[in-house]
Protein backbone atom coordinates (compact mmCIF):
# COMPACT_ATOMS: atom_id res chain seq x y z
CA UNK A 1 0.00 0.00 0.00
CA UNK A 2 1.11 3.54 -0.70
CA UNK A 3 2.77 5.06 2.45
CA UNK A 4 0.29 7.90 2.60
CA UNK A 5 -2.70 5.55 2.31
CA UNK A 6 -1.28 3.45 5.17
CA UNK A 7 -1.39 6.57 7.35
CA UNK A 8 -4.81 7.65 6.07
CA UNK A 9 -6.20 4.18 6.79
CA UNK A 10 -4.51 3.76 10.16
CA UNK A 11 -6.33 2.74 13.33
CA UNK A 12 -5.94 6.28 14.70
CA UNK A 13 -7.92 7.71 11.77
CA UNK A 14 -10.67 5.17 12.38
CA UNK A 15 -10.67 6.16 16.06
CA UNK A 16 -11.04 9.88 15.22
CA UNK A 17 -13.76 9.23 12.62
CA UNK A 18 -15.57 6.74 14.86
CA UNK A 19 -15.59 9.16 17.83
CA UNK A 20 -17.22 11.97 15.86
CA UNK A 21 -19.70 9.60 14.21
CA UNK A 22 -20.61 8.17 17.60
CA UNK A 23 -21.45 11.68 18.81
CA UNK A 24 -23.80 12.10 15.86
CA UNK A 25 -25.35 8.69 16.49
CA UNK A 26 -25.88 9.74 20.13
CA UNK A 27 -27.51 13.01 19.03
CA UNK A 28 -29.84 11.20 16.62
CA UNK A 29 -30.73 8.59 19.26
CA UNK A 30 -31.46 11.22 21.93
CA UNK A 31 -33.63 13.26 19.53
CA UNK A 32 -35.45 10.14 18.38
CA UNK A 33 -36.23 8.95 21.92
CA UNK A 34 -37.31 12.39 23.10
CA UNK A 35 -39.52 12.98 20.07
CA UNK A 36 -41.12 9.57 20.54
CA UNK A 37 -41.77 10.16 24.24
CA UNK A 38 -43.11 13.64 23.55
CA UNK A 39 -45.41 12.19 20.89
CA UNK A 40 -46.79 9.69 23.39
CA UNK A 41 -47.13 12.42 26.03
CA UNK A 42 -49.09 14.61 23.61
CA UNK A 43 -51.39 11.72 22.86
CA UNK A 44 -50.24 10.97 19.30
CA UNK A 45 -51.15 7.45 18.22
CA UNK A 46 -48.22 5.06 18.80
CA UNK A 47 -48.91 3.48 15.41
CA UNK A 48 -48.40 6.83 13.70
CA UNK A 49 -45.07 7.33 15.41
CA UNK A 50 -43.93 3.83 14.50
CA UNK A 51 -45.10 4.35 10.93
CA UNK A 52 -42.98 7.50 10.68
CA UNK A 53 -39.96 5.52 11.87
CA UNK A 54 -40.41 2.41 9.73
CA UNK A 55 -41.19 4.40 6.58
CA UNK A 56 -38.09 6.54 7.13
CA UNK A 57 -35.87 3.49 7.68
CA UNK A 58 -37.23 1.84 4.53
CA UNK A 59 -36.83 5.06 2.59
CA UNK A 60 -33.21 5.67 3.66
CA UNK A 61 -31.70 2.34 2.66
CA UNK A 62 -31.38 2.98 -1.10
CA UNK A 63 -30.03 6.58 -0.98
CA UNK A 64 -27.55 5.49 1.73
CA UNK A 65 -25.94 3.09 -0.71
CA UNK A 66 -25.25 5.99 -3.05
CA UNK A 67 -23.66 7.88 -0.13
CA UNK A 68 -21.47 4.84 0.46
CA UNK A 69 -20.37 5.20 -3.16
CA UNK A 70 -19.20 8.71 -2.27
CA UNK A 71 -17.01 7.16 0.44
CA UNK A 72 -15.60 4.75 -2.11
CA UNK A 73 -14.98 7.54 -4.60
CA UNK A 74 -12.89 9.53 -2.13
CA UNK A 75 -11.23 6.53 -0.44
CA UNK A 76 -8.66 6.18 -3.21
CA UNK A 77 -7.22 9.62 -2.41
CA UNK A 78 -8.03 10.25 1.27
CA UNK A 79 -8.21 6.72 2.68
CA UNK A 80 -11.45 5.25 4.06
CA UNK A 81 -11.93 6.83 7.54
CA UNK A 82 -12.01 10.52 6.53
CA UNK A 83 -14.53 10.16 3.67
CA UNK A 84 -16.55 7.92 6.03
CA UNK A 85 -16.52 10.71 8.62
CA UNK A 86 -17.23 13.48 6.12
CA UNK A 87 -20.21 11.66 4.60
CA UNK A 88 -21.65 10.58 7.96
CA UNK A 89 -21.46 14.01 9.58
CA UNK A 90 -22.78 17.18 7.88
CA UNK A 91 -21.26 16.17 4.57
CA UNK A 92 -23.24 15.78 1.41
CA UNK A 93 -22.58 13.57 -1.55
CA UNK A 94 -22.49 16.55 -3.92
CA UNK A 95 -20.24 18.63 -1.65
CA UNK A 96 -17.38 16.46 -0.49
CA UNK A 97 -15.46 15.64 -3.65
CA UNK A 98 -15.78 19.23 -4.92
CA UNK A 99 -14.65 20.60 -1.54
CA UNK A 100 -11.68 18.22 -1.38
CA UNK A 101 -10.66 19.24 -4.88
CA UNK A 102 -10.95 22.97 -4.04
CA UNK A 103 -9.07 22.47 -0.78
CA UNK A 104 -6.21 20.74 -2.59
CA UNK A 105 -6.07 23.53 -5.17
CA UNK A 106 -6.01 26.15 -2.40
CA UNK A 107 -3.16 24.28 -0.74
CA UNK A 108 -1.31 24.12 -4.04
CA UNK A 109 -1.37 20.31 -4.26
CA UNK A 110 -2.87 18.34 -7.15
CA UNK A 111 -5.71 16.17 -5.83
CA UNK A 112 -4.07 12.87 -6.73
CA UNK A 113 -2.83 10.03 -4.57
CA UNK A 114 0.73 10.46 -5.85
CA UNK A 115 0.89 14.12 -4.76
CA UNK A 116 -0.78 13.63 -1.40
CA UNK A 117 1.31 14.09 1.72
CA UNK A 118 0.49 14.32 5.41
CA UNK A 119 0.36 18.11 5.70
CA UNK A 120 -1.79 18.41 2.56
CA UNK A 121 -4.04 15.70 4.02
CA UNK A 122 -4.48 17.61 7.30
CA UNK A 123 -5.05 20.82 5.34
CA UNK A 124 -7.75 19.22 3.19
CA UNK A 125 -9.56 17.92 6.30
CA UNK A 126 -9.40 21.41 7.85
CA UNK A 127 -10.82 23.04 4.73
CA UNK A 128 -13.53 20.41 4.22
CA UNK A 129 -14.61 20.71 7.87
CA UNK A 130 -14.59 24.52 8.08
CA UNK A 131 -16.37 24.75 4.74
CA UNK A 132 -19.33 22.62 5.80
CA UNK A 133 -20.11 23.69 9.39
CA UNK A 134 -22.03 26.84 8.42
CA UNK A 135 -25.47 25.27 8.23
CA UNK A 136 -25.07 24.00 11.80
CA UNK A 137 -23.75 27.37 12.94
CA UNK A 138 -26.67 29.21 11.35
CA UNK A 139 -29.01 26.83 13.17
CA UNK A 140 -27.31 27.54 16.50
CA UNK A 141 -27.41 31.31 16.11
CA UNK A 142 -30.36 32.03 13.87
CA UNK A 143 -32.86 29.18 13.62
CA UNK A 144 -35.02 30.18 16.58
CA UNK A 145 -35.34 33.76 15.37
CA UNK A 146 -35.97 32.71 11.78
CA UNK A 147 -38.62 30.17 12.71
CA UNK A 148 -40.45 32.60 14.95
CA UNK A 149 -40.60 35.02 12.01
CA UNK A 150 -41.83 32.30 9.65
CA UNK A 151 -44.48 30.82 11.91
CA UNK A 152 -45.51 34.10 13.61
CA UNK A 153 -48.14 34.14 16.27
CA UNK A 154 -50.46 31.15 16.23
CA UNK A 155 -54.07 31.73 15.32
CA UNK A 156 -53.45 34.79 13.17
CA UNK A 157 -52.44 32.97 10.02
CA UNK A 158 -54.32 31.60 7.08
CA UNK A 159 -53.98 27.89 7.89
CA UNK A 160 -54.79 26.65 4.37
CA UNK A 161 -52.26 28.95 2.79
CA UNK A 162 -49.70 27.77 5.35
CA UNK A 163 -50.13 24.16 4.20
CA UNK A 164 -50.10 25.18 0.53
CA UNK A 165 -46.93 27.21 0.95
CA UNK A 166 -45.02 24.21 2.29
CA UNK A 167 -46.36 22.00 -0.49
CA UNK A 168 -45.36 24.65 -3.04
CA UNK A 169 -41.89 24.90 -1.51
CA UNK A 170 -41.34 21.19 -1.98
CA UNK A 171 -42.83 21.24 -5.47
CA UNK A 172 -40.27 23.94 -6.30
CA UNK A 173 -37.51 21.69 -4.99
CA UNK A 174 -38.71 18.76 -7.12
CA UNK A 175 -38.91 21.09 -10.16
CA UNK A 176 -35.23 21.97 -9.69
CA UNK A 177 -34.40 18.29 -10.18
CA UNK A 178 -36.80 18.05 -13.14
CA UNK A 179 -34.83 20.92 -14.68
CA UNK A 180 -31.54 19.14 -13.94
CA UNK A 181 -32.81 16.06 -15.81
CA UNK A 182 -33.51 18.26 -18.84
CA UNK A 183 -29.99 19.72 -18.55
CA UNK A 184 -28.65 16.18 -18.82
CA UNK A 185 -30.45 15.84 -22.17
CA UNK A 186 -28.09 18.43 -23.58
CA UNK A 187 -24.99 17.72 -21.49
CA UNK A 188 -22.68 20.36 -20.04
CA UNK A 189 -19.09 20.73 -18.91
CA UNK A 190 -17.48 17.30 -19.02
CA UNK A 191 -20.88 15.61 -18.68
CA UNK A 192 -22.08 13.88 -21.82
CA UNK A 193 -25.67 14.34 -22.99
CA UNK A 194 -27.87 11.55 -21.63
CA UNK A 195 -31.51 10.64 -21.82
CA UNK A 196 -31.20 8.33 -18.80
CA UNK A 197 -31.94 10.92 -16.09
CA UNK A 198 -35.21 11.98 -17.66
CA UNK A 199 -36.19 8.40 -18.52
CA UNK A 200 -35.55 7.26 -14.93
CA UNK A 201 -37.51 10.22 -13.58
CA UNK A 202 -40.51 9.31 -15.76
CA UNK A 203 -40.29 5.58 -14.94
CA UNK A 204 -39.99 6.07 -11.17
CA UNK A 205 -42.84 8.58 -11.31
CA UNK A 206 -45.03 6.09 -13.20
CA UNK A 207 -44.05 3.35 -10.71
CA UNK A 208 -45.03 5.60 -7.82
CA UNK A 209 -48.39 6.22 -9.53
CA UNK A 210 -48.92 2.46 -9.82
CA UNK A 211 -47.97 1.84 -6.17
CA UNK A 212 -50.21 4.68 -5.01
CA UNK A 213 -53.07 3.09 -6.92
CA UNK A 214 -52.36 -0.30 -5.30
CA UNK A 215 -52.26 1.25 -1.82
CA UNK A 216 -55.29 3.52 -2.16
CA UNK A 217 -57.56 1.59 -4.47
CA UNK A 218 -56.56 -2.02 -3.86
CA UNK A 219 -55.97 -1.71 -0.14
CA UNK A 220 -52.43 -3.12 -0.19
CA UNK A 221 -51.45 -1.05 2.83
CA UNK A 222 -48.08 -2.66 3.55
CA UNK A 223 -46.79 -1.27 0.27
CA UNK A 224 -47.16 2.30 1.53
CA UNK A 225 -43.87 2.32 3.46
CA UNK A 226 -41.96 0.87 0.53
CA UNK A 227 -43.60 2.62 -2.45
CA UNK A 228 -40.87 5.21 -2.75
CA UNK A 229 -37.95 2.79 -2.36
CA UNK A 230 -39.51 0.32 -4.81
CA UNK A 231 -40.20 3.10 -7.33
CA UNK A 232 -36.59 4.24 -7.09
CA UNK A 233 -35.27 0.71 -7.51
CA UNK A 234 -37.49 0.18 -10.59
CA UNK A 235 -36.30 3.47 -12.08
CA UNK A 236 -32.65 2.69 -11.37
CA UNK A 237 -32.99 -0.86 -12.73
CA UNK A 238 -34.34 0.61 -15.95
CA UNK A 239 -31.28 2.87 -16.11
CA UNK A 240 -29.09 -0.26 -16.19
CA UNK A 241 -31.35 -1.95 -18.76
CA UNK A 242 -31.51 1.12 -20.98
CA UNK A 243 -27.75 1.53 -20.81
CA UNK A 244 -27.28 -2.14 -21.76
CA UNK A 245 -29.70 -1.56 -24.64
CA UNK A 246 -27.40 1.18 -25.88
CA UNK A 247 -29.48 4.18 -24.84
CA UNK A 248 -27.22 7.12 -24.02
CA UNK B 1 -55.49 18.15 28.81
CA UNK B 2 -57.04 21.65 28.47
CA UNK B 3 -56.33 23.68 25.31
CA UNK B 4 -54.24 26.17 27.25
CA UNK B 5 -52.15 23.47 28.89
CA UNK B 6 -51.69 21.75 25.56
CA UNK B 7 -50.49 24.97 23.91
CA UNK B 8 -48.14 25.61 26.80
CA UNK B 9 -46.79 22.07 26.60
CA UNK B 10 -46.20 22.45 22.89
CA UNK B 11 -44.41 25.77 23.34
CA UNK B 12 -42.27 24.30 26.08
CA UNK B 13 -41.47 21.31 23.83
CA UNK B 14 -40.28 23.59 21.01
CA UNK B 15 -38.23 25.68 23.45
CA UNK B 16 -36.64 22.52 24.75
CA UNK B 17 -35.84 21.40 21.20
CA UNK B 18 -34.06 24.69 20.52
CA UNK B 19 -32.07 24.39 23.74
CA UNK B 20 -31.10 20.77 23.13
CA UNK B 21 -30.47 21.41 19.44
CA UNK B 22 -28.07 24.24 20.20
CA UNK B 23 -26.18 22.21 22.81
CA UNK B 24 -25.87 19.12 20.60
CA UNK B 25 -25.02 21.10 17.46
CA UNK B 26 -22.32 23.05 19.33
CA UNK B 27 -20.84 19.86 20.78
CA UNK B 28 -20.82 18.09 17.41
CA UNK B 29 -19.29 21.07 15.58
CA UNK B 30 -16.56 21.40 18.21
CA UNK B 31 -15.84 17.71 17.94
CA UNK B 32 -15.72 17.94 14.15
CA UNK B 33 -13.28 20.83 14.31
CA UNK B 34 -11.19 18.91 16.84
CA UNK B 35 -10.73 16.04 14.35
CA UNK B 36 -8.22 17.79 12.01
CA UNK B 37 -6.41 19.23 15.04
CA UNK B 38 -6.07 15.75 16.56
CA UNK B 39 -4.87 14.32 13.24
CA UNK B 40 -2.38 17.17 12.81
CA UNK B 41 -1.01 16.60 16.32
CA UNK B 42 -0.77 12.86 15.81
CA UNK B 43 1.01 13.14 12.44
CA UNK B 44 2.88 16.26 13.50
CA UNK B 45 2.04 17.60 10.08
CA UNK B 46 0.65 21.10 9.63
CA UNK B 47 -0.36 22.75 6.40
CA UNK B 48 0.55 26.38 5.76
CA UNK B 49 -1.99 28.79 7.25
CA UNK B 50 -2.04 30.69 3.98
CA UNK B 51 -2.84 27.52 2.03
CA UNK B 52 -5.67 26.56 4.40
CA UNK B 53 -7.03 30.14 4.32
CA UNK B 54 -6.99 30.06 0.52
CA UNK B 55 -8.78 26.70 0.48
CA UNK B 56 -11.31 27.80 3.12
CA UNK B 57 -11.97 31.00 1.17
CA UNK B 58 -12.57 29.20 -2.12
CA UNK B 59 -14.89 26.65 -0.49
CA UNK B 60 -16.73 29.15 1.75
CA UNK B 61 -17.39 31.67 -0.99
CA UNK B 62 -19.59 29.03 -2.60
CA UNK B 63 -20.88 27.11 0.37
CA UNK B 64 -21.77 29.88 2.85
CA UNK B 65 -24.47 31.27 0.52
CA UNK B 66 -25.62 27.69 -0.15
CA UNK B 67 -25.82 27.00 3.60
CA UNK B 68 -27.80 30.20 4.26
CA UNK B 69 -30.21 29.37 1.45
CA UNK B 70 -30.51 25.78 2.71
CA UNK B 71 -31.42 26.92 6.23
CA UNK B 72 -33.97 29.39 4.84
CA UNK B 73 -35.49 26.88 2.43
CA UNK B 74 -35.35 23.63 4.37
CA UNK B 75 -35.89 24.55 8.01
CA UNK B 76 -39.57 25.51 7.52
CA UNK B 77 -40.13 22.10 5.90
CA UNK B 78 -38.25 20.23 8.61
CA UNK B 79 -39.32 21.98 11.78
CA UNK B 80 -37.12 22.66 14.80
CA UNK B 81 -35.68 19.37 16.05
CA UNK B 82 -35.21 17.91 12.58
CA UNK B 83 -33.43 21.08 11.38
CA UNK B 84 -30.78 20.88 14.10
CA UNK B 85 -30.34 17.18 13.39
CA UNK B 86 -30.33 17.46 9.61
CA UNK B 87 -27.80 20.30 9.50
CA UNK B 88 -25.43 18.18 11.60
CA UNK B 89 -26.02 14.87 9.85
CA UNK B 90 -25.99 16.35 6.32
CA UNK B 91 -27.21 14.96 3.00
CA UNK B 92 -30.24 17.25 3.07
CA UNK B 93 -31.58 17.55 -0.46
CA UNK B 94 -30.69 14.01 -1.49
CA UNK B 95 -31.97 12.29 1.65
CA UNK B 96 -33.23 14.08 4.77
CA UNK B 97 -35.75 16.45 3.17
CA UNK B 98 -37.38 13.83 0.91
CA UNK B 99 -37.35 11.38 3.82
CA UNK B 100 -39.11 13.81 6.17
CA UNK B 101 -41.58 14.77 3.43
CA UNK B 102 -42.29 11.10 2.75
CA UNK B 103 -42.98 10.43 6.45
CA UNK B 104 -45.16 13.56 6.60
CA UNK B 105 -47.14 12.26 3.64
CA UNK B 106 -47.46 8.66 4.88
CA UNK B 107 -48.41 9.56 8.45
CA UNK B 108 -50.66 12.36 7.27
CA UNK B 109 -49.78 15.34 9.46
CA UNK B 110 -50.09 19.07 8.80
CA UNK B 111 -47.12 21.41 8.49
CA UNK B 112 -46.52 23.73 11.39
CA UNK B 113 -48.14 21.42 13.94
CA UNK B 114 -46.39 19.70 16.84
CA UNK B 115 -47.39 16.35 15.29
CA UNK B 116 -45.41 17.28 12.18
CA UNK B 117 -42.53 18.43 14.35
CA UNK B 118 -42.42 15.04 16.05
CA UNK B 119 -42.84 13.01 12.86
CA UNK B 120 -40.17 15.08 11.14
CA UNK B 121 -37.70 14.70 14.03
CA UNK B 122 -38.34 10.95 14.22
CA UNK B 123 -37.91 10.65 10.46
CA UNK B 124 -34.60 12.54 10.27
CA UNK B 125 -33.23 10.78 13.38
CA UNK B 126 -34.07 7.31 12.05
CA UNK B 127 -32.73 8.25 8.62
CA UNK B 128 -29.44 9.43 10.15
CA UNK B 129 -29.10 6.25 12.18
CA UNK B 130 -29.80 4.05 9.16
CA UNK B 131 -27.29 5.99 7.04
CA UNK B 132 -24.65 5.68 9.78
CA UNK B 133 -25.35 1.94 10.01
CA UNK B 134 -25.20 1.44 6.22
CA UNK B 135 -21.96 3.43 5.97
CA UNK B 136 -20.38 1.61 8.93
CA UNK B 137 -21.35 -1.73 7.42
CA UNK B 138 -20.10 -0.62 4.02
CA UNK B 139 -16.78 0.51 5.49
CA UNK B 140 -16.38 -2.84 7.24
CA UNK B 141 -17.18 -4.71 4.03
CA UNK B 142 -15.36 -2.32 1.74
CA UNK B 143 -13.08 -5.01 0.31
CA UNK B 144 -15.82 -7.29 -1.06
CA UNK B 145 -18.38 -4.52 -1.70
CA UNK B 146 -16.08 -1.97 -3.32
CA UNK B 147 -15.66 -3.65 -6.70
CA UNK B 148 -19.36 -4.51 -6.91
CA UNK B 149 -20.61 -1.01 -6.08
CA UNK B 150 -18.13 0.68 -8.37
CA UNK B 151 -18.67 -1.79 -11.24
CA UNK B 152 -19.38 -0.23 -14.61
CA UNK B 153 -22.50 -2.36 -14.92
CA UNK B 154 -24.21 -0.68 -11.93
CA UNK B 155 -23.02 2.87 -12.60
CA UNK B 156 -26.14 3.95 -14.57
CA UNK B 157 -28.25 2.97 -11.54
CA UNK B 158 -26.19 4.98 -9.06
CA UNK B 159 -25.84 7.92 -11.45
CA UNK B 160 -29.62 8.23 -11.63
CA UNK B 161 -30.47 7.95 -7.95
CA UNK B 162 -31.61 11.58 -7.67
CA UNK B 163 -33.84 11.51 -10.78
CA UNK B 164 -35.33 8.25 -9.40
CA UNK B 165 -35.94 9.82 -5.99
CA UNK B 166 -37.43 13.07 -7.25
CA UNK B 167 -39.39 11.37 -10.03
CA UNK B 168 -41.20 9.27 -7.43
CA UNK B 169 -41.64 12.16 -4.99
CA UNK B 170 -42.65 14.39 -7.90
CA UNK B 171 -45.64 12.20 -8.64
CA UNK B 172 -46.83 12.44 -5.03
CA UNK B 173 -46.60 16.22 -4.86
CA UNK B 174 -47.51 17.12 -8.44
CA UNK B 175 -50.65 15.01 -8.18
CA UNK B 176 -51.55 16.84 -4.95
CA UNK B 177 -51.44 20.25 -6.61
CA UNK B 178 -50.88 19.87 -10.37
CA UNK B 179 -51.66 23.52 -11.13
CA UNK B 180 -49.08 24.67 -8.58
CA UNK B 181 -46.39 22.72 -10.45
CA UNK B 182 -47.02 24.25 -13.89
CA UNK B 183 -45.01 27.48 -13.59
CA UNK B 184 -41.98 26.19 -11.65
CA UNK B 185 -41.72 23.05 -13.82
CA UNK B 186 -42.01 25.07 -17.04
CA UNK B 187 -39.51 27.66 -15.83
CA UNK B 188 -36.94 25.11 -14.67
CA UNK B 189 -37.30 23.03 -17.84
CA UNK B 190 -36.86 26.08 -20.07
CA UNK B 191 -33.94 27.41 -18.03
CA UNK B 192 -32.08 24.10 -18.04
CA UNK B 193 -32.70 23.50 -21.75
CA UNK B 194 -31.45 26.97 -22.64
CA UNK B 195 -28.55 26.99 -20.17
CA UNK B 196 -27.69 23.30 -19.56
CA UNK B 197 -24.91 24.18 -17.08
CA UNK B 198 -27.65 25.41 -14.70
CA UNK B 199 -28.42 21.72 -14.05
CA UNK B 200 -25.07 21.40 -12.33
CA UNK B 201 -26.04 24.08 -9.80
CA UNK B 202 -29.00 22.38 -8.15
CA UNK B 203 -28.08 24.09 -4.87
CA UNK B 204 -29.07 27.39 -6.47
CA UNK B 205 -31.95 26.00 -8.53
CA UNK B 206 -33.77 24.70 -5.42
CA UNK B 207 -34.39 28.08 -3.71
CA UNK B 208 -35.20 29.62 -7.10
CA UNK B 209 -37.72 26.84 -7.83
CA UNK B 210 -39.18 27.16 -4.34
CA UNK B 211 -39.57 30.94 -4.70
CA UNK B 212 -41.27 30.62 -8.12
CA UNK B 213 -43.54 27.84 -6.83
CA UNK B 214 -44.60 29.89 -3.78
CA UNK B 215 -45.30 33.05 -5.80
CA UNK B 216 -47.22 31.08 -8.45
CA UNK B 217 -49.21 29.10 -5.88
CA UNK B 218 -50.05 32.31 -4.02
CA UNK B 219 -51.23 33.83 -7.30
CA UNK B 220 -53.51 30.83 -7.95
CA UNK B 221 -54.67 30.72 -4.34
CA UNK B 222 -55.65 34.40 -4.21
CA UNK B 223 -57.59 33.98 -7.46
CA UNK B 224 -59.21 30.80 -6.12
CA UNK B 225 -57.86 28.78 -9.07
CA UNK B 226 -56.30 25.94 -7.11
CA UNK B 227 -59.37 23.89 -6.34
CA UNK B 228 -59.05 21.29 -3.64
CA UNK B 229 -55.47 20.35 -2.86
CA UNK B 230 -54.35 17.25 -1.23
Amino acid sequence: MNDFLAVANSAFMYLVAGTVILAVVAMSTVFMIRAYREGIRLGIDKKKLQKAMTSSAAFTAVPSISILLGVLALAGKLGVPIPWLRLSVVGALQYESVAAQMAATGLGVPFTLESMNESAFVGIIFVMTIGIVWGGLFCIFGLKKYQSRITGKPGKKDARWGQLMFTAMFIGMVCAFVGAAFSDLRGYGDKDATFLSLAVMIISSASMAAFTYLVKNRGIKWLENFSLSFSMIIGMTFAVILKLAGVR
Amino acid sequence: MTERTKAENEKEFIERLHRQGRIWCSACILLMLAAPVAIGLRLNAWPSIGGVAKGVFSVCIIYIPVCIVEVITYSPLLGTGASYLAFITGNLSNLKIPCAMNAHEIVGVEFGTVENEIVSTLSVAVSSLVTCAVLALGVMLIAPLGPLLSSKFLQPAFNTILPALFGAMGFTYFSKAPKAAIAPAAFMTALCLIIPAAGGQVGFLIPLGAAIAIIWTRFLYVRKKLGSVG
